[in-house]
């Protein structure tokens, strides 16, 4: 693919996000016309686009829709709910032919075809080719047009330019045959309609039988430029009457010329000549009359004031008022936004990815030098050492900031969601999003799509009930869908909630039975069985439903989730709702760690989960529980867990770390300190390695194992519910099933 | 039945190439070096459809040619095309006061050329 069609499909979906949401507001409330023109200028652009990388399927589509769009900016069709909703499945196709333009396919597939060719047919309902005169919405044109009008009958049509032509007396004797240019003006186009006016022409007496007394009112269609059609009139141009009046779709394609014009600044002439709304001879003749002082001008306030050219050639006829006004406006927004525009840089996110990766490298090289630099005992080089740590250090967190993105954005393609799904299913749903401006790693953003979509749906669809059960239980017959997101100790937090049902505790234990998931005798929480539903295979719809229920839903989910980090759990009310929490690592790259040591062996805790360190008293108990300040802490011996032989020291530590509110504590040798932590993942041979999560580079080259917190805290409690618990397997805690080690459940 | 087109020109590569576009693009060519051999073939009863002259020539120039075919009345509403070149925008106006119907600008391709005269032939 070609960096042109790599630019305009880019833009596309950008536009084509942009025009959803336009759409969504249109339908909440009637957000104005700027919305409409919105909306409009997407769908224009698109078309614009898909006409310059000559992709014919996308231009000739986009370019209907365009239309319909264009009746409603100018107050022709009223917005309606069906309009709306026909609007965003035409959203949904031309997003579709981009698909087809990406896979590099000359034309849709039949299906594609099919969909698109039901659609023209709903669209034209809205009669988008309808002859009826549909003149500016800009009551600034009106008496244009009826200058048309009252000259030749004329009438200026939607989609045609009018061409206005009186030729003069001497064409003939100059030996051109007026029929001539009308001849060749069909090269370009095709004449729609052409009468042929004999106003001009004298009594039979005072005829002049080699002179031209004719004129002619032509709608012309073509695809060529006024420029173009000037050119047929070339050569009697200076001696006839000749004004070319641009179609009235040709009108919003200037107004949108001027907007995408570049920032230069310009002179007004300039700018209409460059669109094509106005050529060089108009202009000319525009900036002639301009310098020439008229009797107009001596009868105005502004004695001795030239006209500005705008009205002159909106008097010449040569360019629409509305077009005029756009191209000052534009003058005058030119420096604005130039100096907006600065503020920005864009950039490629592989530039960013090699700057992250270098940071990391220095980061490591760093606390090499730091290393270094302490052992020499040189308090200077210390210093300096430290200094160039702290900078490193805001290098660090600065570089990291540049891949933050807001997740309002990912937030608010749900609403769209919800919208249809709501409406397919018969149910009042809103969504509610708050922490939009919530931020997080870029990569982890566009991985959190495919399982936010899948809860959202699944809230639609299985979470709020409807209406009349929600009528029983006393609930607003409104629905709410909730999507929230916020920062907890580390980790970003990203909610689902709805005010549904909840999750059908039984249900679920029968269902996880039948499925074999769990022994029929098992004691297990609410909780606990209420996170059965990530297993594999696992569904309890009792109707297939097209939006959800097929079965393969939330195991899918927690994959997506658990390969970016992150846990996923389930709170439960039966009756009252559910809310589906992730939590994601903070960020992927590098972190600041907490550096501990198990006899030979290092291992770095996430700083961010550390609450505090204190020195373990050996208990008699041999039960791993410890008394901190008297709440039962869990602990769990590293030295035991990871099979590091050497003595015991006689003092051991105990790192109390927490995660998503629970608490427990590892039992290390030494405590080393604080270090900033570039996480290299691990192979794929050690991936089945339980409450390791990476590894990472000291500076003195060895490698040190980094702990996930989450997993370790999920063995510890499960190890312990076994021995409390007359579960089979008492010991050591390996056996148990894959979900409780990597699923959390909240200590209520 | 074709059409004639009469190409006045004193620069004989100029004859040479237009005529073989015109010819092949199925016109008549009648040529002529200079605009008093014109004239001279013009008085004789020429049949042309189209006269294109250039306008520097020695001896009687393409405005003075263009005034005395507008004098002939076989010729009086025939097209008149005139070859020109940028620099000689004050020529055109003067040509077109003569009664040329139109100009050619050149260089012209040759696309350029056969748009142009398929606009002004009848």
């Amino acid at each position: 693919m070609d960096e042109l069609t790599a630019t305009f499909i880019d833009e596309s979906r950008t536009l084509l996000a942009a025009m959803e949401g336009g759409l969504l507001q249109l339908e909440q409330a009637d957000a104005g016309d700027d919305n409409v023109g919105g909306i409009f200028r997407a769908a224009h652009t698109i078309k614009g686009g898909a006409g310059v990388i000559e992709c014919r399927f996308i231009e000739a589509f986009t370019h209907i829709v365009e239309n319909v769009l264009d009746r409603v900016r100018a107050g022709d069709i009223p917005v309606s709910p069906g309009l709306v909703s026909v609007m965003l499945a035409c959203c949904d196709h031309i997003g579709a032919l981009l698909g087809v333009l990406v896979a590099g396919q000359p034309a849709p597939p039949q299906e594609v075809a099919a969909e698109g060719d039901a659609l023209r047919a709903q669209l034209g309902q809205w009669g988008d080719d309808d002859g009826q005169a549909a003149d500016c919405a800009d009551g600034s044109t009106v008496p244009l047009s009826e200058a048309v009008t009252a000259s030749g009958g004329g009438v200026v049509s939607s989609d045609a330019w009018h061409i206005s032509v009186r030729f003069g007396t001497d064409v003939l004797r100059m030996g051109m045959d007026p029929l001539s240019f009308l001849r060749y003006l069909t090269t370009l186009g095709e004449i729609v309609t052409i009468e042929t006016l004999a106003d001009a022409m004298p009594d039979a007496a005072e005829m002049d039988a080699e002179s031209c007394y004719l004129g002619f009112e032509i709608r012309f269609q073509t695809r060529a430029g006024k420029a173009e059609i000037e050119r047929v009139f070339d050569f009697c141009r200076d001696d006839c009457a000749l004004h070319i009046l641009p179609p009235q779709s040709k009108c919003s394609d200037y107004l949108q010329l001027i907007q995408e014009l570049p920032e230069d600044a310009m002179r007004l002439g300039e700018i209409l000549v460059r669109i094509g709304a106005l050529t060089q001879a108009e202009l000319d003749a525009g900036l002639a009359a301009q310098a020439q002082p008229t009797s107009v001008e001596f009868d105005g306030d502004e004695s001795g004031a030239r006209a500005p050219l705008g009205e002159i050639l909106v008097g010449q006829q040569a360019v629409r008022q509305e077009v005029v006004d756009a191209a000052v406006l534009k003058q005058a927004t030119v420096k604005d936004r130039k100096i907006a525009e600065s503020r920005m840089v864009r950039i490629q996110a592989d530039k960013l990815d090699q700057l992250i990766d270098l940071v990391g490298e220095l980061v490591i090289s760093g606390a090499s030098t730091h290393l270094f630099a302490q052992r020499s005992g040189l308090s200077e080089l210390m210093e300096s050492t430290s200094v160039l740590s702290r900078l490193v250090e805001s290098i660090r967190d600065a570089a990291l900031q540049l891949r933050m993105v807001q997740i309002g954005e990912t937030f608010n393609r749900f609403n769209r969601v919800v919208r249809d799904a709501s409406r397919e299913l018969g149910k009042d749903i809103r969504l509610a999003i708050t922490g939009g401006d919530t931020e997080l790693d870029k990569s982890v953003v566009e991985k959190l799509g495919d399982p936010l979509m899948h809860l959202v749906r699944n809230a639609v669809d299985h979470g709020i009930e409807p209406a009349a059960v929600r009528a029983e239980r006393g609930k607003p017959h409104q629905g709410t869908v909730r999507l929230n997101a916020y920062h907890d100790s580390g980790s970003i937090v990203i909610e689902v909630g709805d005010d549904g049902g909840g999750l059908a505790i039984e249900r679920i234990r029968a269902k996880a039975i039948a499925r074999g998931l769990i022994a029929e005798d098992a004691v297990m929480s609410g909780a606990e069985i209420s996170n059965l539903i990530f297993e594999a295979g696992f569904s309890t719809a009792e109707q297939v439903t097209n939006l959800s229920g097929r079965g393969v839903g939330m195991d899918v989910v927690r994959r997506d989730i658990q390969a970016l980090r992150g846990t996923i759990e389930v709170r439960s009310t039966e009756g009252v709702g559910a809310a589906f929490c992730i939590r994601l690592p903070l960020t992927l790259a590098i972190i600041d760690g907490f550096l501990v040591g198990v006899g030979s062996a290092t291992y770095v805790v996430p700083l961010d989960s550390v609450v505090e360190c204190i020195e373990l008293q050996e208990t008699t108990t041999g039960r791993n529980y410890l008394n901190l300040r008297g709440e039962v802490l869990p602990f769990v011996r590293l030295r035991e867990m990871f099979e590091i032989g050497g003595d015991v020291p006689a003092r051991q530590n105990v790192v109390v770390v927490q995660h998503a509110g629970q608490k427990a504590g590892l039992v290390v040798d030494r405590l080393l300190g604080e270090f900033q932590t570039v996480i290299k993942p691990l192979g794929a041979l050690f991936q089945h390695l339980r409450g390791i999560g990476g590894s990472t580079i000291l500076g003195s080259g060895e490698v040190a194992l980094i702990l996930d917190v989450p997993a370790l805290l999920a063995l510890v409690t499960s190890a312990e519910e076994k021995l409390v618990s007359p579960a089979p397997s008492r010991g050591r805690p390996s056996g148990t099933p894959d979900s409780q080690h990597l699923i959390l459940q909240p200590s209520e | 039945m074709s059409k004639t087109i009469f190409l006045v020109d004193d620069s004989a590569t100029i004859l040479m190439s237009v005529s073989a576009i015109l010819g092949k693009a199925g016109y008549s060519v009648e040529k002529a070096g200079s605009a008093e051999e014109a004239l001279k073939k013009l008085n004789a009863g020429a049949k042309v459809d189209l006269l294109i002259t250039d306008l520097n020539m020695p001896g009687m120039n393409g405005i003075e040619l263009i005034k005395e075919v507008r004098k002939l009345p076989a010729y009086r509403f025939q097209p008149i095309l005139f070859l020109t070149t940028e620099s000689q925008q004050s020529r055109k106006a003067e040509a077109k006061a003569a009664g040329a119907s139109g100009w050619i600008v050149k260089p012209a391709t040759a696309d350029d050329l056969l748009n142009t005269i398929k606009l002004v032939l009848r």
